[in-house]
């Protein structure tokens, strides 16, 4: 048991994978899911995970949540270690992996609750009680007794999220929610997790929308190829790239000496090069406020053609620069 | 919301995937067919194959031919269960519940054992119409309790291929190609006695053997199995089926730690 106050601390978690094909030659390919993962994760709090596909996302939630052993190192949620006691921590977490699977499509909502509830050991007198309590939480009700394979994916995403509280855990683990979901259930599904953190349950989230996260993890880390790549607030991050403002210049190409005046211009940190068939963008990061649209309207005379645009550099900007940068 | 810790209890989840069985049984009415009707004719083309054969060898002969698909079902069944789990997605919350998984297929296995013998009654009551009489047996009370031990002695199997499938999805795959091996190599379909006698260690292994041949000492005068007698094959039986029991908890203990290791629960 660690002393910690925290739901989460990792200590140089790393994940191998060994994959087999062929049954006569057999090959097999070597992969490092996670490489060396430093986290903490404060108590009663959504703490977000981002990073593209293949990333370790999911691995790293399976390895908290028991269902898979790191190759090295060490992870303690609830101050408890994740591979020694599993007993102790099983009944005080909830993991949604969500999508289409995990559930009995041919037996109706509430008789799926009732079996987890059953695994759960959720008290018998309270079971009915808190299947209907779960169902309503996730507006559900109205379809309780109906077969798991009628409902939509956003239904069936509310019912892997009842069976994940049902059993009231301190720590939700939360594998991309809203995956799938129309707006207006994803909207439904962020309230919903909104208010799980208001009762203090602590939500470990891993999402790839950028907007998402924005809205709802005071705190996240930016996973790329198996490393953390960086872990702050939004705001920090945003200095952590360059700045929170950003300006974008377009135009039918800039040379060398034009981007070298750019990156003279006061408060200018960072630019980024895009091209889009004849017209090129520069992207610029900005730490202060002096520069403005005019100053690089000023410093860009040969370009009759110019538009500049200004706008708050977003976690989705910030997010892109980080997995760019490691994957370079 | 206050958060709660629960505390499981082994009979209730035992319970809980009895009736979940029951209930996904009820909504899929293809197990019908292996469970149900499967044994029903197989019994009848035996009744209609050997009914000229003697009374005591037509008895011989439903026990092998017409039970089969039933014991099948039994044995198979369970690790069915849990390659379904694995199909949809279902095997990684539940071995994520704090519950041990083994009671999980400890439900599913008592569910098994019911359904054959809800087809065996059939069986009965099929035969009892169409030879217009029950099919001699020399001591039918003994017959009848033994015949339960056998559904034990078969479920002891399948825990243990339960096992097999949370262990990897190929599972399945195995047991296909081990299906007919299996039902010769315990005398399912002619008595142990008959093969080459290399294959007897093999055969000796699995508790269904000892036990179908102390069934057939049950039912047919005369007869002599492998063993020295009615009562060592009873007590292989239930000596091969403790042993089963007894380490399929230790099993399915690392099975689970295994596919910890490797990661392979969410593979279908």
């Amino acid at each position: 048991m660690s002393d910690t106050s925290f739901a989460i601390e990792t200590h140089g978690i790393t994940r191998d994978f060994d994959s087999r094909k062929g049954f006569l030659f057999r090959e097999v390919t070597h992969t490092e899911a996670l490489r060396g993962i430093d986290l903490t994760v404060e108590r009663g709090s959504i703490f977000g995970l981002l990073g593209p596909n293949g990333a370790g996302k999911t691995t790293l939630v399976k390895i908290l949540s028991t269902l898979l052993l790191p190759t090295r190192g060490q992870a303690f949620v609830l101050g408890h270690d994740v591979v020694r006691e599993t007993n102790w921590l099983r009944p005080r977490m909830g993991l949604v992996l969500g999508g289409e699977r995990g559930l009995y499509n041919r037996i109706n909502a509430r008789e799926n609750l009732r079996y987890f509830a059953d695994l759960y050991g959720v008290p018998l007198s309270e079971r009915d009680r808190r299947i209907n309590e779960v169902l309503a939480r996730v507006e559900l009700e109205w379809a309780a007794d109906r077969r798991v394979e009628e409902y939509s994916r956003g239904m069936k995403q509310k019912l892997h999220i009842a069976r994940g509280i049902l059993h009231r855990p301190e720590i939700l683990f939360l594998d991309e929610p809203t995956i799938g979901l129309d707006p207006k259930s994803a909207r439904e599904m962020r309230k919903l997790i909104r208010s799980l953190v208001a009762d203090g349950v602590t939500i470990f989230l891993t999402t790839h929308y950028m907007f998402e996260a924005e809205e709802l993890c005071p705190q996240l880390a930016v996973l790329s190829k198996g490393r953390i790549v960086a872990k702050d607030t939004v705001a920090n991050l945003r200095h952590l790239v360059g700045g929170d403002r950003t300006l974008e210049a377009e135009a039918y190409g800039f040379d060398d000496r034009e981007v070298a005046v750019l990156k003279d211009l006061p408060g200018v940190s960072k630019i980024l090069t895009e091209e889009f068939g004849p017209v090129s963008r520069l992207t610029l990061r900005l730490r202060t406020s002096e520069t403005g649209a005019e100053q690089v309207r000023a410093a860009l005379p040969n370009h009759a053609e110019l538009a500049v645009r200004e706008r708050r550099t977003s976690l989705e900007d910030v997010y892109l620069d980080l997995v760019e940068e490691e994957a370079r | 919301m206050e958060t709660a810790v629960g505390h499981y209890s082994r009979t209730r989840v035992t319970y809980s995937a009895l009736r979940l069985s029951v209930l996904q049984f009820l909504a899929d009415p293809q197990w019908l067919v292996p469970s149900m009707i499967a044994p029903v004719i197989f019994a009848l083309v035996s009744f209609q194959l050997f009914r000229g054969a003697g009374p005591y060898f037509l008895t011989y002969a439903i026990l092998g031919a017409g039970m089969m698909s039933m014991w099948g079902q039994t044995l198979y069944g369970s690790g069915w269960a849990t390659g379904q789990d694995r199909e949809f997605g279902t095997l990684e919350p539940t071995i994520q519940a704090p519950t041990p998984y083994l009671y999980v297929v400890l439900g599913r296995v008592l569910w098994n054992v019911i359904s054959g013998l809800v087809g065996g009654g059939i069986v009965y009551a099929v035969i009892l119409v169409v030879a217009g009489g029950p099919p001699p047996v020399i001591n039918p009370v003994a017959f009848a309790f033994l015949f339960v031990f056998v559904m034990v002695t078969l479920a002891s199997v399948g825990v243990i291929f339960s096992a097999f499938y949370v262990y990897t999805r190929y599972a399945g795959f195995i047991q296909n190609i081990g299906e007919f091996a299996f039902y010769i190599g315990t005398g399912c379909m002619f008595p142990v006695v008959l093969l080459p006698f290399y294959t007897n260690p093999i055969s000796l292994v699995f508790p269904p053997t000892w036990g179908l041949d102390a069934l057939r000492y049950l039912s047919i005068p005369g007869y002599h199995g492998f063993a020295w007698g009615f009562w060592w094959d009873l007590a292989g039986a239930v000596g091969t089926t403790a042993v089963y029991l007894a380490t399929a908890g230790f099993v399915f203990h690392r099975v689970e730690r295994h596919v910890l290791e490797v990661g392979n629960l969410s593979y279908y």
